[in-house]
């Protein structure tokens, strides 16, 4: 790291006289930086822009669920949003969708497809449940190893909803189509978990224009959302 | 401000935004980069312990070894685990204290990083969230590091850049300084060129007031040559190239009362055979060449000697004033000798008896009619003597002169002896009302009875002997004096001789330097043969005078006419023209016309024109419509 200070300190030095300019550059940079609040008109707009009809539809519908489920204890709200994704969305493999072997892709996109594998799933279901209050000391996303009896295993990406933190997990899953708790989940054992926790801390530091956040895959994902409008 | 204060002030304060601006952003950008690294290290430690942990059993110990493992072994600032309840279950915290990088620093611009977060959890219950944020001691003192770095490049940059635009603007301001030199000369009236400076704004402000000078220069050598050809018409005989008989005799009457010469001298007179006779017998071409031949020896015998001058008093009759001969036989015998050697083998063979000579003593106030008539009776003895003979009169009540070494007793105590005074005669203005200023004439208290000499009569020796430098500071000191007991402007006359002296120079300036309130009342003046012998030199003094507030002036302005285009650099305040021009003004028309072109010539310079000589208040209101300013002379005490 001093090596890479080093040169960052010469190329200053040799662009003395460029120095008013840059400055000028430094400081234009931090206006860049912004907080977006959700801006779901946007991210209609841009479904119906990039995906066609069915896909400005499906986010309709998908608004008025969020609208319909605010006032709903946290427990409905986690069925209600497990059930609306597992009706709407197909299962096919990022191979299908996005021609890649692994992509980790936003709501917008997974409702645009109509489509995604386990993560999307996962992900889109984390975004709509913190969009709809449930905080994230609530909300895991957990890689676990999905195995039914003597089938090979296979990796998998189910939500965890946490009613009380220290408590046993109801796991929403795309696999099955009902909200089951953890303990009756025996094809599955959970490997590591996560979620948006620390990540945004301090907001404006970790803004979409710092390339160190798009090289993470999570990071990543939260980045595009937020140009989309979530 | 001056124009070179506000370059310098726009070239540093380029310099300093220029430097200070990428330092700034350097420092900035050098902190931006490591936050980054920062947080990306902090996020992607604690993901990978709370994966590792995840794995794991989670007994006390094991989670307790994991953690202090991943701190000791690596750069952590802390590492913490909170279970869910938000009770801490581990944690490491670092104690070093921060080095490398000063307090004041680390404050300024401190380096922001959010700890990273990840979770653990024990199957599908959560265990904890793992919290920890990296060392950051190094990121500071490298930050650090560099900004010292940085600063001095800062330092020796700005040094470099500095030292370049002083040298540039030293280069630049060069060609400005010699105009703005200029400028000031053409103020002060010394009219200079300069050579033209490469930068072309520069250059063509300094081609057009070359020209300017050039132009100015051309036009009065041109008005000069005039004037002096018409001088020449006036005053001199056509023929022999010597003075007319009227400026022969105002000369041989400012030789008698004047105050310019010794008290005593020699009039010669040399007398050929009758004018008709020689046309008769010569030819007139022949008697012409004659005469122009006899002509040149006058003229030439007369170099070296000041105040010497021959004229054509009549047809065939030549007169010679000679105020440095000691004797009227010395002077009789050195001209006489001149003849035989240069006139007579050439016209021996057609004129056997070509001349007669004598030679005549003259004291001051002589009456110029007795005088002639001595010097005509000495010719009828020289004729007596044979042809081509000479006569000479002794002044037989003449005062033995005084042999050199007394001399020098005499005048070394008088400078110490303070036996030196100044006799005051006023310079009035044009029309004789006001006193311009008084000029102080030099006498020499001799002896006990007061007896006084003039500045003609033992200037001579003192320049002989060397002496006229401290007689001249004398005066100065004197000068000085007088200044500052009374009002009123005051001239003093200063030797040719002692121009030149570099010491006296200095001597002069330091003296001047300690009166500079009188400075402004002291006017200078230096004799015309003076300044013409020593011209560098009293251009000098002239200015270093000048830049004192002192006048400067010449006096017996008139005689070396042909010259007078190099006045125009010299800056002189004032003229004093000769009193052979002056006396008899009103019945010379062409003296009239001559002084006329002087004055406005003068006028054109900035240089006030007095008349010396003035024998009559009436030629007062003549010598102001000729354009004189000021008039001084016997007339007028």
């Amino acid at each position: 790291m001093p090596k890479l200070f080093d040169t960052r300190l010469t190329t200053a030095v040799r662009g003395l006289w460029f120095g008013a300019c840059a400055l000028m550059l430094g400081l234009s940079l931090a206006w860049v930086a912004s907080l977006a609040e959700p801006n779901l008109d946007k991210t209609q707009a841009l479904a119906l822009q990039r995906y066609g009809e069915r896909a400005a539809q499906t986010i309709a519908a998908w608004r008025q669920l969020i609208e319909e489920s605010r006032a709903l204890p946290d427990s409905e709200k986690v069925n209600k949003v497990n059930t609306f994704f597992n009706r709407r969305i197909l299962f096919k493999s990022d191979m299908e969708v996005y021609h890649e072997e692994d992509y980790w892709a936003t709501p917008l996109e997974f409702m645009g497809n109509g489509a995604g594998d386990c993560e999307d799933f996962a992900i889109s279901k984390y975004m709509t449940l913190q969009m709809l209050g449930i905080g994230n000391e609530h909300l895991r996303l957990v890689y676990v190893r999905y195995k039914v009896g003597s089938t090979t295993p296979i990796a998998h990406m189910v939500l965890g909803y946490y009613p009380q933190p220290t408590e046993e997990p109801l796991i929403l899953d795309n696999l099955i189509s009902s909200v089951r708790p953890a303990s009756m989940r025996t094809d599955l054992s959970p490997v590591f978990s996560f979620n948006g926790d620390g990540l945004w801390v301090g907001g404006a530091a970790t803004s979409s224009a710092d390339p160190t956040a798009r090289l993470s895959r999570w990071r990543d994902v939260l980045v595009r959302m937020r140009q989309e409008g979530l | 401000m001056s124009l070179i204060k506000q370059l310098w002030i726009a070239i540093a304060l380029v310099m300093s935004i220029a430097f200070g601006g990428s330092m700034v952003v350097s420092v900035l950008s050098a902190r931006h980069y490591l936050e980054q690294q920062l947080q990306v290290k902090n996020i992607d430690n604690a993901t990978a312990l709370a994966l590792s942990l995840t794995q794991l059993p989670k007994d006390e110990v094991t989670v307790e070894l994991q953690v202090a493992a991943q701190f000791d072994a690596g750069h952590y600032r802390f590492i913490r685990i909170t279970s869910p309840t938000g009770k801490t279950l581990v944690e490491r915290v670092s104690t070093s204290k921060l080095l490398g990088a000063p307090d004041w620093f680390v404050k300024l611009i401190p380096i922001h990083t959010t700890p990273g977060q990840a979770l653990v959890q024990d199957g599908w219950i959560q265990y904890g969230t793992l919290t920890l944020a990296s060392q950051d001691i190094y990121a500071y003192q490298s930050l650090w590091d560099g900004t010292i770095e940085l600063l001095l490049w800062f330092v020796l940059g700005a040094a470099a850049a500095g030292g370049v635009g002083t040298l540039a603007l030293r280069i630049i301001t060069r060609p400005l300084g010699e105009v703005v030199d200029q400028a000031q000369a053409i103020a002060e009236r010394r009219f200079l060129t300069i050579t033209e400076p490469r930068t072309p704004e520069l250059k063509s402000v300094a081609r057009a007031m070359n020209e300017m000078v050039g132009r100015l220069k051309t036009m009065f050598t041109e008005e000069a040559t005039r004037l002096e050809a018409l001088r020449q018409k006036v005053n001199r005989d056509a023929v022999t190239g010597l003075s007319s008989r009227e400026y022969f005799l105002s000369h041989l009457r400012e030789a008698l009362q004047g105050d310019q010469f010794g008290s005593s001298g020699t009039l010669v007179m040399l007398r050929l055979p009758d004018l008709n006779e020689l046309n008769t017998q010569l030819g007139r071409q022949q008697a012409d060449a004659l005469l122009k031949d006899i002509g040149t020896v006058l003229y030439e015998s007369g170099n070296g000697r000041i105040g010497q001058r021959a004229g054509r008093v009549k047809g065939a009759e030549f007169a010679i004033v000679c105020p440095t001969f000691a004797t009227a036989t010395e002077a009789a015998m050195d001209i006489h000798a001149r003849l035989l050697q240069d006139v007579l083998p050439k016209w021996q063979d057609k004129v056997p008896e070509l001349f007669h000579l004598s030679a005549v003593r003259y004291q001051r106030e002589q009456n110029m009619g007795e005088l002639l008539a001595q010097a005509d009776q000495a010719l009828a003895q020289a004729a007596s003597h044979g042809q081509n003979n000479w006569h000479a009169v002794e002044d037989s009540q003449a005062k033995a002169a005084l042999p050199a070494e007394q001399w020098r007793t005499l005048l070394t105590e008088a400078v110490s002896g303070g036996r030196l005074a100044l006799s005051f005669f006023p310079v009035v203005s044009g029309d004789g009302a006001v006193a311009l200023h008084r000029e102080g004439m030099l006498r020499l208290q001799t002896d006990a009875q007061g007896t006084l000499l003039t500045a003609g009569e033992f200037m001579p020796m003192a320049a002989q002997l060397n002496l006229t430098a401290p007689i001249d500071l004398g005066v100065v000191k004197l000068a000085i004096e007088h200044l500052r007991t009374s009002s009123g402007d005051i001239a003093v006359n200063l030797s040719a001789e002692t121009i030149a002296d570099h010491a006296f120079r200095h001597e002069l300036t330091q003296l001047l330097k300690a009166y500079p309130e009188v400075c402004q009342r002291l006017l200078f003046e230096v004799p015309e043969y003076g300044v013409f012998r020593q011209f560098d030199a009293f251009r000098e003094l002239a200015r270093n005078l000048k830049l004192l507030g002192c006048r400067v002036g010449i006096e017996y302005f008139g005689q070396r006419f042909a010259d007078s285009g190099k006045l125009a650099d010299l800056g002189l305040d004032y003229i004093k023209v000769h009193p052979t021009y002056i006396r008899g003004i009103a019945n010379n028309e062409g003296n009239q016309e001559f002084l006329k072109g002087l004055c406005n010539m003068a006028h054109a310079l900035g240089i006030t024109v007095l008349a010396l000589g003035v024998e009559n208040r009436g030629d007062l209101p003549l010598l102001a419509t000729l354009g004189f300013d000021g008039a001084t002379g016997p007339g007028l005490g």
